[in-house]
């Protein structure tokens, strides 16, 4: 019998953070959306928003265009200056490409 | 998606709700996504990662048996496609001794981390790319020019997690500068962009390239990057300049577009994504004068397309790379043509109107860009397909024949270059070479 052996090609992965963590219930949230705008995204998070509203009480669910739209937008600075002092409990993000 | 959140170094294993593309579409039924509601609602609230930190750590090995060697290695090949590790052509398992070997090109410790494949995110040290090299069937004296491009590669200004995913398809391509070109057999001859089995290192160190785009970075077909078509990435493409034809005045691209000395060993990386040939010369009589001006229109008239294809590179990248080849080079420089003067001409006659531009739909994408200079040219009419000519990639390289040129049409939002360094004992790396292969750095059989 031959044997081979050789080195796995595919390299280590490192974890430096954690996933944000999760709401317990949407019930009484505050809710926003941060968005590029592909893909649809124009009709796929209204239909979200209305879908959070209509399931879960008491939740708040911004506007889609409440914080800064598009690629060259929603990864700066002042995009996240503006979602944290909007004091939302989650944001989803909508980010295709 | 699980590439996406393993690059910015979170667990892979995401809170997924899948859909097929069609639902991405303009008028689109999005019926799927009420009914699936209950799915997006778990993974916003109760959705818990599962990923235990089994993939950190050192790169384990793997084992195979047969009869014979033979059946062994084709095991073996077997393993590493099942376990996507492949590109469907046979593989040279990456065995300790075979790694070591290659390793003997390394000027850096086998640990040192280059940094982190996007956009997986695989942690990437000179002995993985040691590993993906032995895989492409390299040898040692590859390994420095490997690591210099995968450094050029993983320079957060080369934006290379974008490139990885796009649906363009974008691949590398090495342009190889200095002595090391030749020492080590890249061709910058007839053939340049491969296959050459007297100058065959362009073959393996753009393979193992391509190994580590997908082994650490990802790059699957459909998942991993969005690439359409794929563009004939087996072996990327890795070139050399040929110095040693070009006019004199006429500087080499390492030297023009990064500032190395002449006779530097360096790379310069950028992302094409597509090859097309120009047939330049002409028919029936014409001067030398004619004939360079009518070639140089024939290109240019090539590069003044709306398909915006360079729109990636406007500002601080490149719209593509010309070649020419070493005899066009002479004829043009006896007329006194410069690179720089070659460059303003391209870039001058492939201005765009903006009435084309409109026709095509293409502003809009040019008044959405992240970057707000590329997104002001849409002032400009006609429309340069870059910000300055010093954007255009021109080199010297191909067979000494005068009929074509090749335009490798770029998405490459910059040319990064690196200086290669090698081992003390590249020399010895280079004797075995010519043990092995023959003919030494100039080919001796064709």
């Amino acid at each position: 019998m031959v044997r081979l052996e050789f080195h796995d090609p595919s390299g280590a992965l490192e974890v430096t953070q954690p996933h944000a963590p999760r709401l317990a219930s949407f019930e009484g949230r505050r809710v926003g959306f941060v968005s590029n705008e592909q893909w649809q995204a124009y009709r796929m998070l209204p239909i979200l928003k209305d879908m959070l509203e209509a399931d879960f009480p008491g939740i708040e669910v911004l506007p889609v265009d409440a914080f800064p739209q598009g690629n060259a937008l929603i990864g700066s600075e002042e995009t996240a200056a503006l979602v944290k002092k909007s004091r939302v409990d989650a944001v989803v993000v909508g980010n295709a490409a | 998606m699980k590439n996406a959140v393993a690059g910015l170094g979170l667990a892979p294993d995401a809170a997924m709700v899948t859909f097929p593309m069609d639902m991405f579409l303009p008028g689109s039924d999005l019926g799927p996504l009420k009914a699936r509601r209950r799915e997006f609602y778990h993974g916003l609230t109760r959705w818990k990662s599962d990923f235990a930190q089994a993939e950190a750590g050192a790169s384990a090995m793997l084992a195979v048996e047969g009869a014979t060697y033979g059946e062994a290695l084709t095991r073996a090949n077997n393993l590493l496609l099942t376990n996507l590790w492949g590109d469907g052509l046979p593989l040279w398992p990456a065995t300790r001794e075979r790694a070591d070997w290659i390793l003997q090109g390394a000027a850096l410790p086998r640990t040192h981390v280059i940094g982190k494949f996007p956009p997986r995110g695989g942690v990437t040290t000179v002995e993985t790319c040691a590993v993906a090299l032995a895989m492409a069937g390299g040898r040692p004296e590859y390994l420095p020019v490997l690591i210099a491009a995968v450094e050029a590669c993983l320079d957060p200004a080369t934006f290379f997690d974008q490139l990885q995913a796009t649906s363009g398809g974008p691949f590398p391509v090495v342009i190889v500068s200095g002595p090391i070109a030749k020492e080590i057999r890249v061709n910058s001859g007839f053939g340049c962009l491969g296959p050459d089995p007297q100058r065959p290192a362009g073959a393996s160190i753009g393979r193992a390239l391509r190994l580590l785009q997908q082994n650490l970075g990802g790059a699957l077909p459909g998942t991993g990057t969005m690439a359409i078509y794929g563009a004939m990435r087996y072996t990327n493409v890795v070139l050399a300049e040929d110095e040693d034809a070009l006019p004199g005045g006429w500087p080499p691209h390492a030297t023009e577009r990064h500032g190395f000395a002449p006779g530097t060993n360096s790379v310069s990386v950028f992302f094409a994504s597509g090859v097309t040939n120009i047939r330049r010369r002409g028919a029936k009589k014409e001067t030398p004068e004619e004939d360079v001006r009518n070639g140089l229109w024939r290109m240019a008239d090539f590069m003044r397309t709306p398909n915006l294809a360079a729109l990636a590179g406007w500002e601080h990248g490149t719209p593509g790379m010309m070649m020419i080849p070493p005899v066009v080079a002479q004829t043009m420089a006896e007329l006194g043509w410069t690179k720089h003067s070659v460059r303003e001409f391209l870039w001058e006659n492939s201005k765009i109107p903006m009435e084309l531009l409109r026709r095509a739909g293409a502003p809009a994408w040019i008044e959405i860009d992240a970057n707000p200079v590329t997104r002001d040219s849409i002032k400009l009419d006609p429309w340069p397909i870059s910000a300055t000519p010093g954007n255009i990639v021109f080199i010297v390289a191909g067979g000494s024949h005068p009929t074509h040129a090749h335009w490798l049409q770029a998405h490459s939002p910059r040319v990064t270059g690196r200086v290669v360094r090698v081992p003390e004992t590249f020399d010895r790396l280079l004797a075995d070479a010519d043990r092995d292969l023959g003919c030494g750095a100039g080919a001796c059989r064709i």
